[in-house]
């Protein structure tokens, strides 16, 4: 059995694979012409490409629009200066024996003023979300509950600490032997 | 049997490596070319893909049918023939087209009438050749659609491989185990 000439026709051929090629043979596709209808047309391949590329484009430039912005509000914060004039500390004027009242205090030179400025620094704004009004209300709620449970928690427990402490407690409760 | 077929896989696979690439580059362009409105382009892939498509069609189908049967799947193929991703695997996807067409052939005739399948021909070449191609029918489907392609068609194993999209390895043990069930079937005939 040559079963390179099964595979390939090459080598030596097998002559069992000889005939059934020559009777088999017969059945072979015989060509004839495709007929194709002539108003049958090929539909195109669709090209998503330009479409998705102006897609694509359109979310990268949202995205880093939507980037700059959020930097450029936490990096850039417009710096509130507030000028304040701190007020001249007045002066106690000790009353001397030639001071009249008739006398003029004597005037008082105005001191070069202070200039504190006070630069309020935006702190970076934490992503939460603020609180609506009614939300507050809840938390407030909310808080004052837990505050009253804490309260009810620490009379109980002095309660039973004060009932733990007291010896007649203790005595009432033992069994006395003999 | 087995330890036969796989000493010979090494030269298969080779041999249809060899092959492959000028085949694939054909259909590529001629898909391409298609695609792009030229109609004789079809025509050719035609030529070069309805043996394969024939054989397909024997292995499982009436002989009788199976002319008409070519004709319809390329015509399907050409209408859809721009839902092909990879133009290099035209060869695959029409066979598959075959063989999915040859199973409604068979769930409609089911729905309506018994085949008459007569496929004994006028002479006795013909009827001896009907009678082998039943035989082949019988056997398990792995082997009967790469038995048709070699000794129907005339294909070799490396063009079987590269056309349908098995791998060498496949169509060479197919063959061979094809084969020797054939030669018994045969033998128990001839014994009759």
């Amino acid at each position: 059995m040559n079963d390179d000439y099964l595979w390939d026709k090459t080598g030596e051929p097998d002559p069992e694979v000889q005939k059934l090629e020559e009777i088999l043979g017969t059945l072979r596709y015989q060509p004839a012409p495709l007929e194709i209808p002539e108003d049958l047309q090929l539909p195109r391949r669709r090209n998503y490409f330009p479409w998705l590329a102006i897609a694509a484009s359109v979310l990268l430039a949202i995205l880093i629009g939507g980037l700059w912005l959020s930097m450029r509000s936490r990096r850039e914060p417009t710096p509130i200066e507030a000028k304040l004039t701190a007020p001249a500390p007045a002066k106690e004027v000790t009353p001397t024996s030639s001071v009249t009242p008739e006398h003029k205090l004597p005037e008082l030179k105005p001191e070069p003023r202070e200039e504190v400025v006070v630069v309020h620094k935006h702190r970076p704004r934490s992503s939460a979300p603020l609180l609506s009004k009614s939300e507050r209300e809840e938390a407030l709620m909310a808080k004052e509950q837990m505050m009253l449970a804490l309260r009810l928690t620490t009379e109980k427990l002095s309660l039973v600490h004060k009932k733990t402490q007291n010896p007649a407690n203790q005595i009432k409760n033992q069994h006395r032997v003999g | 049997m087995y330890a036969t077929a796989d000493m010979l896989l090494t030269s298969a696979q080779a041999a249809a490596a060899a092959e492959q690439p000028q085949e694939t580059a054909i259909e590529v362009v001629l898909v391409k070319a298609v695609l792009e409105g030229d109609r004789d382009g079809f025509t050719r892939l035609y030529h070069l893909y309805a043996p394969l498509v024939h054989g397909i069609l024997l292995a499982r189908v009436p002989r009788a049918e199976v002319d008409d049967l070519v004709q319809d799947i390329f015509l399907h193929a050409f209408k859809k023939l721009h839902t092909l991703r990879e133009s290099s695997s035209f060869g695959p996807w029409i066979a598959m087209i075959a063989r999915n067409r040859a199973v409604d052939f068979h769930r409609r005739s089911r729905e309506t009438v018994e085949i008459n399948d007569d496929l004994r021909g006028s002479n006795t070449q013909d009827s001896r050749a009907t009678e082998i191609l039943e035989l082949i029918r019988n056997l398990p489907e792995a082997y009967r659609e790469t038995l048709v392609l070699r000794l129907v068609e005339g294909m070799t194993g490396p063009e079987i491989a590269v056309r349908t999209g098995l791998t060498a390895a496949s169509v060479r043990v197919n063959l061979h185990r094809g084969m020797k069930l054939l030669r018994e079937q045969l033998g128990f005939m001839e014994g009759l």
